[in-house]
């Protein structure tokens, strides 16, 4: 009897406490540091990109972005579009289920997007949709739309945070999305305590199989940036999305902290308001352009970058080079100021101030424009001001700001030509960005938009900063962190912490 | 005695600080090696040294300069706050004093709710309305520190009144405005004196935390709070960035509080001749 404790009971014993030590602990948790706190973890009442960054790991897409931008199969195992570019049909996955349990269906993906059309969902990104006539569910695994007139970037909205597929049964519930998501995605939303953090676990029913890696993730949210930094340092976050430039030499200096470097997709300008005097004058806006040394700002501002020369990030694959028009060439620019008679005029460049990297510019670009004579002020607002007054109001002279990158070139380019903020009309470049959306062939559309994007590099209702790198932080025992390219979400399900 | 001692190097000390500060504002372009605003791209982040004696910030701004600017920010508002609240509230406190109970009664709600609210809070509600800039924030803290201004001019007012050279004066047909101006006005002045010195160190502290927050200066103007806003994610490269300025800041408002503290005493009739 002793024996048998001895030989096999005390072993067993102690087997079962050492496997569930390590289970316990499991392949690991990530703690983020996130800057701020997302609005809302609802995927289709937003349009910001912290909520897309967080929710990213809780909802799946009928199809995705990988790694080089290119759009390929998630929910929807394989799809076609018909000639006319009018029917698209999706086969869908069947082996998918929700964190609730149910199946995912065709019903899903119907209810879903009946969801974002919805007006009373009130969805910012509602008209990426509108061309959507009809939703068919011929059988469980089939999705067929069928759209008014031929729409090529619908595949990208399709693809992007705001084409989440959420489960029928909870939507026709009316269940808060914007407080508990609950989706097909490789993590399961645990808890949100807002301003401190969010966490989830792993959705052991995933289906890529063998993925994430990670047991549990768990965004802390650190909005000052020394107390990430910090954190990045000592060890107490173990990634980091954005590293300001300036914060680069202590973490590099620390051999348990690997940064890498990556162009963004982000386009930096400091937009003019082309409907006020004396901007509404070309001649103006091009000495604004020859004013400012934009390595300088890339560089000083926002941690060094590609300079840009219109209205696409310059890793963009429909995007062309037109830097040689407006070199860095103070002489000129005074000369055409001269010419265009601005005198001691005052301008003001309106910043959001809870963008730092952008006061900055502005502060830098201040300095470039009384250089060459202009008497520029700034003037900081808050987001929801700038919002309204600026973005919405187009009541300002210059303002810095940053366009997040698209899947699809509309995504950035609509209603430009036509308007939008910096208020400059072009009848031509409206209609050329109009009729690239019909189009689904690359190459026909990329000659529609290098004229479009020509015209607004020679017209310049921007200053176009450039593309921006974007330094990631992680300890040295993280692998495989990914970024979402263009949409700059975060994806957790190859990372893996040794 | 060593107390005392004590005291009075310490009220010559801050009464010395204050001197050469505002000096250096008033001179700030005479005396400063640059200019508070210049950037120097290729000069960010070096430590104090012989080019530049307390460093250079994030844009190769030379501290000393913004500091020496700063000051004039700093001494302008505390000027302009302490003449706004000491307007204001001195015509609501004299009028309370002197008036019938009914409009005392009213003018001293009036000043108890705006003393309710927390200072910073309300502060920025002002700006929020007004805008954001440097007259903006002054008018606010002047705004905000008239009620104690209003409550110790009334409340000196009413016990002053009373007394019997008034009673006299009013006997002989001395009118209440000439009374006001021939008797309350000088016998409050030492008491008015104080409280300036410390609404004033109240007022620099708080422009510099609007700033710091962003809704008071503008940059790219220099202002201590707003050095302290850009030094705060430099704190571990650039500690030089937030030192300064900040010292300069408790430098200045620990002096108008021992100097305002000293005078309290040498004013008090009790303390005084006493010890």
């Amino acid at each position: 009897m002793r024996r048998v404790l001895k030989h096999c009971i005390l072993p067993g014993l102690f087997a079962c406490i050492f496997a569930g030590v390590l289970f316990a602990q499991g392949p690991g948790t990530l703690v983020f540091g996130l800057s701020g706190n997302p609005d809302t973890l609802d995927p289709q009442k937003t349009a910001g990109t912290l909520t897309f960054q967080v929710v990213k790991s809780f909802y799946d897409t009928l199809v995705e972005p990988d790694q080089s931008g290119k759009i390929v199969p998630a929910l929807a195992e394989s799809w076609s579009v018909s000639p006319d570019g009018l029917t698209w049909t999706f086969r869908l996955r069947r082996d998918v289920v929700f964190h609730n349990g149910q199946q995912f269906t065709s019903k899903d993906v119907k209810a879903t997007l009946d969801r974002i059309v919805d007006e009373k969902t009130a969805s910012p990104k509602r008209s990426e949709f509108s061309a959507i006539k009809e939703i068919r569910t011929p059988d469980a695994y089939t999705v067929v739309l069928s759209l008014s007139q031929p729409y090529a970037p619908l595949l990208a909205s399709l693809a992007s945070g705001w084409g989440a597929i959420l489960p029928s049964d909870l939507i026709a519930s009316g269940h808060n999305f914007a407080a508990e998501p609950v989706g097909t995605g490789p993590f399961k939303f645990e808890k949100w305590i807002r301003d401190s953090r969010i966490s989830m676990t792993r959705n052991d029913k995933y289906w890529i199989k063998g993925l994430p890696k990670l047991a549990k993730v768990e965004f802390q949210i650190v909005p000052e940036r020394a107390v990430q930094v910090q954190g990045l340092g000592v060890g107490s976050i173990d990634a980091l999305e954005f590293v300001d430039p300036d914060d680069l030499p202590i973490l590099q200096s620390n051999p348990k902290v690997t940064i890498k470097k990556e162009l963004t997709s982000l386009i930096m300008v400091m937009a003019m308001n082309c409907s006020r005097e004396p901007l509404n004058d070309l001649r103006v806006r091009q000495a604004v352009n020859y004013a400012i040394d934009k390595q300088v700002v890339l560089d000083v501002a926002y941690g060094g970058g590609k300079i840009g020369s219109t209205f696409l990030d310059t890793g963009n694959a429909y995007y062309t080079d037109f830097s040689n028009l407006y070199p860095y060439n103070p002489e000129k620019a005074k000369q055409l100021l001269k010419d265009a008679g601005v005198g001691n005029r005052e301008f003001t460049i309106t910043v959001p101030q809870n963008y730092p990297l952008h006061v900055k510019a502005a502060e830098l670009m201040q300095q470039m424009l009384a250089k060459v004579g202009m008497n520029v002020k700034l003037q900081l607002v808050d987001w929801s001001t700038w919002l309204s007054s600026v973005y919405s109001g187009g009541n300002y002279d210059f303002t810095v700001i940053g366009h997040t990158g698209k899947l699809d070139p509309d995504g950035t380019l609509a209603g430009y030509g036509a308007g939008r903020y910096v208020k400059w009309y072009n009848a031509t470049v409206d209609a050329k960005i109009k009729e690239a959306t019909t189009i689904s062939d690359f190459a026909a559309r990329k000659k529609l938009y290098t004229d479009a994007l020509e015209i607004m590099a020679n017209e310049v209702p921007f200053v176009y900063i450039g593309t921006s790198y974007r330094y990631v932080g992680t300890r040295s025992n993280v692998f495989d962190f990914r970024m979402t390219p263009n949409l700059d979400t975060f994806d957790f399900r190859w990372t893996e912490m040794r | 005695m060593v107390l005392r001692k004590t005291r009075r190097i310490l009220f010559s000390l801050a009464s010395l600080y204050l001197l050469v500060l505002v000096a250096l504002a008033i001179a700030a372009p005479l005396v400063s090696p640059y200019s508070p605003t210049e950037q120097f791209l290729d000069r960010r982040f070096h430590p104090p040294g012989p080019t530049n004696f307390l460093g250079t910030d994030n844009f190769g701004r030379d501290i000393l300069t913004r500091i020496i600017y700063g000051s004039r920010s700093a001494l302008v508002v505390g000027i302009v706050t302490v003449s706004v609240a000491l307007l204001l509230g001195g015509a609501v406190g004299l009028i309370a004093g002197m008036g019938p109970p009914a409009i005392d009664s009213a003018l001293m709600l009036l000043m108890d709710s705006v003393l309710s609210f927390p200072t910073i809070l309300l502060a920025i509600t002002i700006v929020s309305f007004m805008g954001y800039g440097l007259v903006q924030v002054m008018l606010a803290l002047g705004i905000i520190s008239s009620p104690i201004f209003a409550r110790l001019i009334r409340a000196e007012t009413l016990s002053i009144k009373t007394e019997g050279y008034i009673e006299a004066s009013r006997a002989l047909g001395t009118g209440p405005v000439k009374i006001v101006f021939r008797h309350i006005i000088p016998n409050i002045m030492s008491k008015v004196i104080v409280q300036c010195s410390l609404t004033f160190a109240q007022a620099v502290v708080i422009e510099s935390s609007l700033s710091f927050l962003g809704v008071g200066i503008q940059p790219p103007a220099a202002s201590w709070g707003l050095m302290l806003k850009d030094a705060r994610n430099y704190l571990v490269q650039a500690p030089w960035m937030a030192i300064y300025p900040g010292l300069c800041l408790a430098l200045t408002v620990l002096s108008f509080n021992i100097i305002g503290d000293s005078l309290s005493e040498r004013f008090n009739p009790r303390l005084n001749d006493l010890v």
